[in-house]
């Protein structure tokens, strides 16, 4: 077991019953979610836990990418980026109703990410990891250098209208509300996630993955599968934009900086890229360590750059992979 | 316009510098330098110490050799390791590196801007083309080009040289025919991250010294790598020259789009040959 890429799950024909159980559980995710503002009281931790989630999201959706096609990208940020940029500068300049700026946001990275994925697809390993580090940096430079897009480095705050989606706006930034907006988009994301990988386009991008060779020649188109595979991922990571931008109201170049793109990586694999809930947890649980390790803040890039190197090296797996070995293994003894 | 052009010169020069560490130590070991970017910084830094008490030459000296002992050990500890691994586990391994130094770093040398002074030998202007130009970028030509004619020497007419240009090639085999691999790359790792700290001082004065200096450079010398093809000598200088006249003729003449034409370029090069101009791997 030494790679984290190639080791997705085989293709392989699931029973009905997978979709019923993976439904029950989003579910009961979904009412746990609810629940939680009136289980907790303050508003800290709701705050942080809503961050913690949009990092989840992005960390998700790079995940996903190499779950699904084998393929490591440093430049998820750039759709990150674009969607909370593509909300911001529209909403910021009135030049739509909210609602339609919010669906163009998921749209437009959603689209590029499809185009560019027919052609990305066909690059593996280190050029892809390359090409991908240099369209998310191309993005970067442009939100830094147009000033006049918003405001270059400085960045750019935006108000919110009065209403959106038919609510008041302040709902959308205050904690208690967002948190359960954060955590459910994440449930029926991963659910979603789930599903499609047992579907038929999923499993013709796992067979393109395995080994694109015998997949065409058993009659398989090998272009448009893995695009799908980048476009929900590049959506995935737009929403988490999305959702940060609403949330803080502010826009900046560093939404689009390779750093984040990496950071997600990190904890992607850190949590069991393996895994289609691996990326998330590992996202959670690097968010709250952060917080809590906030008095070696100095030291922070080194504890991550150690436990990344610690976990590549010992664990391939992850997090995920290293718990459900020890669940199995328990399981297992007679 | 003479002038604009030795600019470019110049950036196309340090670019070589990294970009043929990057290609020696794919070239043995098969892994993707992420720290060099890094381990360029810090040997900056380490030239900086000295040269800010007035030992310039000394830093660069210093540097150097504490650049190839660092490059030794981490060929012992991590590469050598790194052997079984594909390509994107390096990736990673070397990121995390990356994020090790740029701590250790910042907090040995703080997050502060520091500014690298030019050594008196070396300072002032020489009249080219009715132009007056630093002689300290010339020093910077100079420095590249000595490293390009004595790398290619090496490689091309020493019997060690032979054994690299095998082993980069399929290290293999190259192994199969009696050859230690290791020690060979201890030298050629050691080679390229000495080459990261010479770069690192030699640029110095014309950059202002971060923890995150290393970042931007290294995503250029990524670039000519690609460009030239991964594990190519002679696609590196290349590309390195081409990156640095578009770098610089860029922020001239089209400033709006200049940090976007090396991304450009490698995004059509990739997409035309995957292996870039002058490789045969990807």
């Amino acid at each position: 077991m030494t790679s984290i890429v190639d080791k997705g799950a085989p293709a392989e024909v699931r029973p009905a019953s997978k979709t019923a159980r993976i439904l029950g559980v989003a579910a009961l995710a979904l009412a746990i979610g609810i629940a939680a503002p009136w289980l907790v009281a303050s508003k800290l931790t709701l705050s942080l836990t809503t961050q913690a989630i949009f990092d989840a999201l992005l960390a998700t959706s790079v995940g996903f990418l190499v779950l699904q096609n084998g393929r490591v990208s440093f430049g998820q940020a750039a759709f990150f980026g674009l969607g909370g940029y593509a909300f911001g500068v529209l909403v910021a300049r009135q030049l739509m109703a909210p609602e339609l700026a919010f669906i163009l946001a998921l749209a437009l990275p959603t689209l590029i990410a499809f185009l560019l994925g027919i052609v990305f697809a066909r690059i593996t390993g280190v050029a892809h990891a390359m090409l991908t580090l240099a369209v998310g940096q191309a993005f970067y430079e442009v939100a830094f250098r147009w000033r006049e897009l918003a405001k270059g480095d400085d960045g750019m705050s935006f108000e919110l209208p009065e209403r959106f989606f038919g609510f008041a706006s302040r709902h959308f930034q205050d904690p208690a509300v967002m948190v359960v907006v954060a955590w459910s988009i994440l449930v029926l994301a991963l659910a979603g996630l789930a599903l499609f990988v047992n579907s038929r386009v999923g499993q013709i991008a796992a067979a393109v993955r395995d080994n694109e060779e015998r997949a065409r020649f058993i009659g398989h188109d090998t272009t448009i599968p893995p695009a799908i595979v980048y476009a929900i991922s590049a959506f995935l990571a737009a929403i988490a934009g999305l959702l940060q931008a609403t949330y803080n109201g502010y826009i900046a170049p560093q939404m689009f900086h390779w750093s984040l793109s990496g950071s997600a990586l990190i904890m992607a694999v850190v949590g069991g890229a393996q895994f289609i809930v691996g990326p998330a947890i590992g996202a959670v649980c690097f968010f709250f360590l952060k917080d809590f390790a906030g008095r070696f803040a100095e030291y922070w890039p080194a504890i991550v750059g150690t436990v990344l190197v610690a976990v590549t090296l010992l664990m391939p797996q992850g997090m995920v992979g290293l718990a459900s070995r020890a669940w199995t293994g328990r399981r297992s003894k007679p | 316009m003479a002038i604009q052009l030795l600019n470019g010169v110049v950036y196309g020069g340090l670019l070589y510098l990294l970009a043929v560490g990057l290609v020696l130590i794919f070239g043995l070991r098969e892994v993707v330098n992420f720290a060099h970017g890094a381990l360029f910084m810090l040997g900056s830094y380490i030239g900086y110490t000295l040269a800010a008490a007035g030992h310039w030459w000394l830093g660069l000296l210093v540097s150097v050799v504490v650049m190839a002992a660092v490059g030794c050990i981490l060929d012992v500890l991590v590469f050598r390791s790194l052997r079984k691994h594909d390509h994107i586990v390096t990736v990673l391994i070397t990121f995390g590196l990356l994020l090790i130094l740029e701590t250790v770093v910042t907090v040995t040398w703080g997050k502060a801007y520091l500014s690298y002074p030019v050594p008196k030998l070396l300072a002032g202007t020489v009249e080219i083309a009715g132009s007056p130009f630093p002689i300290y970028r010339l020093f910077i030509i100079a420095v590249s080009l000595l490293v390009a004619a004595g790398l290619a020497a090496w490689l091309r007419f020493t019997r060690m040289g032979l054994y690299v240009r095998a082993a980069s090639t399929n290290a293999h085999v190259t192994s199969i025919q009696g050859i230690d691999v290791d020690r060979l790359s201890l030298v050629v790792v050691g080679l390229g991250t000495a080459l990261a700290g010479l770069s690192g001082v030699v640029a110095g004065p014309l950059l202002t010294l971060s923890p995150t200096m290393g970042n931007y450079i290294l995503i250029d010398s990524f670039i000519v790598v690609v460009i030239g093809g991964l594990g190519s000598f002679g696609g590196a200088f290349i590309a390195a020259l081409l990156i640095g006249q578009i770098h610089n003729l860029g922020a001239i003449h089209l400033p709006w789009a200049a940090t976007m034409l090396p991304f450009l370029l490698m995004i059509g090069i990739l997409i035309w040959r995957p292996t870039g101009f002058a490789g045969s791997r990807t």
